[in-house]
């Protein structure tokens, strides 16, 4: 086994569920310029919801693989009413305002709330997730690695590719792109732009939940275990830069391989602070992210 | 109007008995985290104090008095332990506390019976630092009867080294207290053995990749795996060593035995070995009425955590002890008859005998506890030569 492939493969399967999670800010970012804090939340009650509905399909005697396929889209619509919700309740007023730090305040405040739900109807303790695929590891050259983390680089790849196709192809997507570009002028073209930037929020959020789903069996469930991950991602997020699909994945990439890396080769102890001394470095030289066009905010 | 002062009569009576009823207890303090991460402990320990008050009552109670407990969850949170003290100290004006599974919440919460003067028996908490938190006191109220981390790590120490010869140990431990005061002691207790760790790694709680430590371990040689850390992230390391195609024992603190860590390291845990002063197995009697009694009042056929049942029971009876020799509730006369305990005490973990004098606090010394290993789904006694016959119940030693 050689180590530097092993950790390179164990990091780039974390970096990319950062990457998803980061894609989920990207979007709404891009139509609204505004990020829903609560993306954790909106990861750790997808996984959640995910668990209860896969145990009750296994309940019917259905396979973990069958269960897991017909979960999805329960999580997935789950996740799009979940961002319309945050939209509703911590966006809109903000946006229609123009008001600039409470859509900050009302997308923490309700990832709270998120949390405290979740605390009080799956309590409290961490619960392991049932695994789709079998959790032997594969041996596949120099690496070891289990099929559920082969299935999470996919699943994410995947994700964000239908994604990118949906917003470049069909008549909604370009609805979206053009809210992206200029706000003011999609709106005079006819497109409701305040509906668009509902469904960005949507999106953003099934991101998220997907991203729950496909990193829960590989650790455990529980109301905690978006925190971490948000934080992440919002680092990976910045570090990509917020108007680019392809600088979230590269920013994942970066911050999940230099985390092992660091870990192995300098000490466990600062694992996290590769990615957080890039941060500094990408806010105080590029502030617009690796891969981040240039902003220019007219005042 | 008949009607009317009927429902008043009746509810008059009633206030006025259950103000009586108040006045005939004798209320005990419990607190312990009965939701989260550790509350497989809190719930266990607290259904055996509730199982051992509940045989106390029906024997009568005590000083002619009912128990009364009240429990309040800490949450494992160390500002919530602050208010469950207070509340428990100022507004339910109890006797005596009984509880504590984290060694923060203790540290933090304990300083308020102290300064009440009210005795706290810890029965799960670890840290070494709980009974000795007042060095210069003119008294502590602090006791203890679970197995403190200066007597686990030097038994984790002794057992991977002297008993089973590895030379090559790798300490992984989380980031925490727990984690960090584990791993110094453990370090400490190796070193007196001239053994030094060839890996020493820390994770953060809610970690969900494990390769880096593993690997670094695997990598530096080791042949054994210690550990200081808690259920869900003892479970990430088993679960990180089986996908690295990795075996090599794991031995560690009592926490190895958490349900969250058998659970949901499945196969991947089978073998781990941890201290226990108490293996739900039926080696006397004593413990064989207990886990019958345990089961047949909360159902189940396996304690979530056999060694926080066994304890919370055991510090009820010690508490009830020191009450009926202090024939009193005030809390430095309880105090004084824990010091000085003139009736020996049949409890499931040991007879306790003399268990505390002025200057120790521990009830559980470090002959008591016993390696457990993790098989299929339980613990059972690692060495079943170390509670065969008259070595299954294990006495301190008179100081």
């Amino acid at each position: 086994m050689n180590v530097l492939a092993q950790l390179v493969i164990s990091g780039v399967v974390v970096g990319m569920i950062y990457g998803v999670i980061a894609f989920g800010y990207q979007l709404t970012f891009a139509t609204s310029k505004t990020l829903n804090f609560g993306q954790g939340e909106a990861l750790m009650l997808g996984a959640l919801v995910g668990l209860t509905t896969i145990n009750f399909l296994i309940g019917q005697s259905l396979g973990a693989f069958t269960a897991y396929l017909l979960m999805l889209p329960v999580v997935l619509a789950f996740g799009l009413l979940q961002g319309a919700v945050v939209e509703f309740l911590g966006v809109r007023q903000a946006i229609r305002t123009k008001s600039e730090a409470g859509w900050i305040m009302a997308t923490i405040a309700l990832g709270i709330i998120f949390k405290n739900l979740a605390e009080n109807i799956w309590g409290r303790d961490a619960l392991r997730f049932p695994s789709p695929l079998p959790e032997a590891a594969l041996s596949i050259g120099p690496v070891r690695i289990q099929p559920m983390e082969i299935a999470i680089v996919l699943g994410a790849v995947a994700l964000m590719i239908a994604v990118e196709i949906f917003n470049r192809r069909s008549i909604y997507g370009k609805a979206v792109v053009a809210t992206a570009n200029d706000r003011d002028a999609a709106g005079l073209m006819g497109i409701n732009t305040r509906l668009v930037i509902t469904f960005s929020y949507a999106l953003s959020s099934m991101a998220a939940a997907f991203a729950g789903v496909l990193v829960a069996p590989i650790t455990l469930t529980g109301a905690t275990m978006g925190a971490v991950l948000g934080l992440k991602a919002f680092a990976v997020a910045i570090i990509g830069g917020l108007s680019s699909g392809v600088g979230v994945v590269v920013g994942g990439l970066i911050l999940g391989i230099s985390e092992n890396l660091t870990g192995y080769y300098i000490s466990t102890g600062y694992k996290d602070v590769p990615g957080l001394v890039l941060l500094l470095l990408v806010l105080t030289f590029k502030p617009s992210g690796l891969f981040g066009s240039a902003a220019i905010k007219k005042v | 109007m008949k009607r009317s002062f009927f429902a008043f009569a009746i509810l008059a009576s009633t206030a006025l008995t259950s103000a009586a009823y108040a006045a005939d207890t004798i209320k005990i303090g419990l607190s312990g985290p009965f939701t989260g991460g550790s509350s497989s402990m809190g719930v266990s320990m607290r259904d055996g104090v509730k199982l051992a008050v509940t045989e106390i009552n029906k024997a009568g109670g005590v000083l002619g008095k009912q128990l009364q407990l009240v429990e309040r969850d800490d949450e494992a949170k160390n500002e919530v332990g602050v208010q469950v003290a207070q509340e428990l100290i100022n507004k339910e004006q109890v006797v005596a506390t009984l509880g504590f599974i984290n060694t923060g919440v203790g540290q933090a919460a304990q300083r308020f019976y102290q300064e009440a003067e009210i005795p706290v028996l810890n029965n799960v908490a670890t840290g070494s630092i709980l009974t000795n938190q007042w060095p210069d006191a003119k008294a502590n109220y602090v006791f203890r009867n679970a197995a403190n981390d200066t007597i686990q790590s030097a038994m984790i120490a002794e057992e991977a080294v002297k008993r089973q010869g590895f030379k090559k140990p790798a300490i992984l431990a989380d980031s925490t207290n727990y984690g960090q005061l584990g791993q110094k002691d453990l370090t400490e207790a190796l070193g007196k053995m001239d053994i030094k760790t060839v890996a020493n790694e820390k994770f953060n709680i809610g970690d969900t990749d494990m390769t880096a430590q593993v690997l670094k371990a695997k990598e530096a040689g080791a042949d054994v795996i210690l550990t200081y850390a808690i259920g869900p992230e003892l479970a990430q390391i088993a679960n990180a060593m089986a996908k690295l195609g990795w075996k090599v024992p794991m031995i560690g603190s009592w926490t190895l035995s958490m349900a969250s860590f058998i659970d949901t390291s499945g196969a991947n845990g089978d073998g781990a070995m941890m201290p226990q002063t108490f293996i739900e197995a039926p080696t006397t009697p004593k413990r064989k009425d207990f886990i019958e009694a345990y089961h047949k009042a909360y159902g189940g056929d396996r304690m979530p955590s056999p060694v926080s049942a066994a304890q919370g029971y055991d510090s009820a009876y010690l508490l009830v002890a020191a009450i009926n020799q202090a024939k009193s509730t005030d809390g430095k006369k309880i105090k004084d008859a824990l010091e000085n305990l003139q009736t020996k005490v049949e409890g499931v973990v040991t007879v306790y005998d003399h268990p505390f004098t002025a200057k120790d606090h521990e009830a559980i010394s470090s002959n008591i506890p016993v390696f457990g290993l993790v098989k299929g789904g339980r613990v059972v006694p690692a060495h079943p030569e170390d509670v065969a016959g008259d070595k299954a119940l294990r006495i301190k030693p008179k100081s």
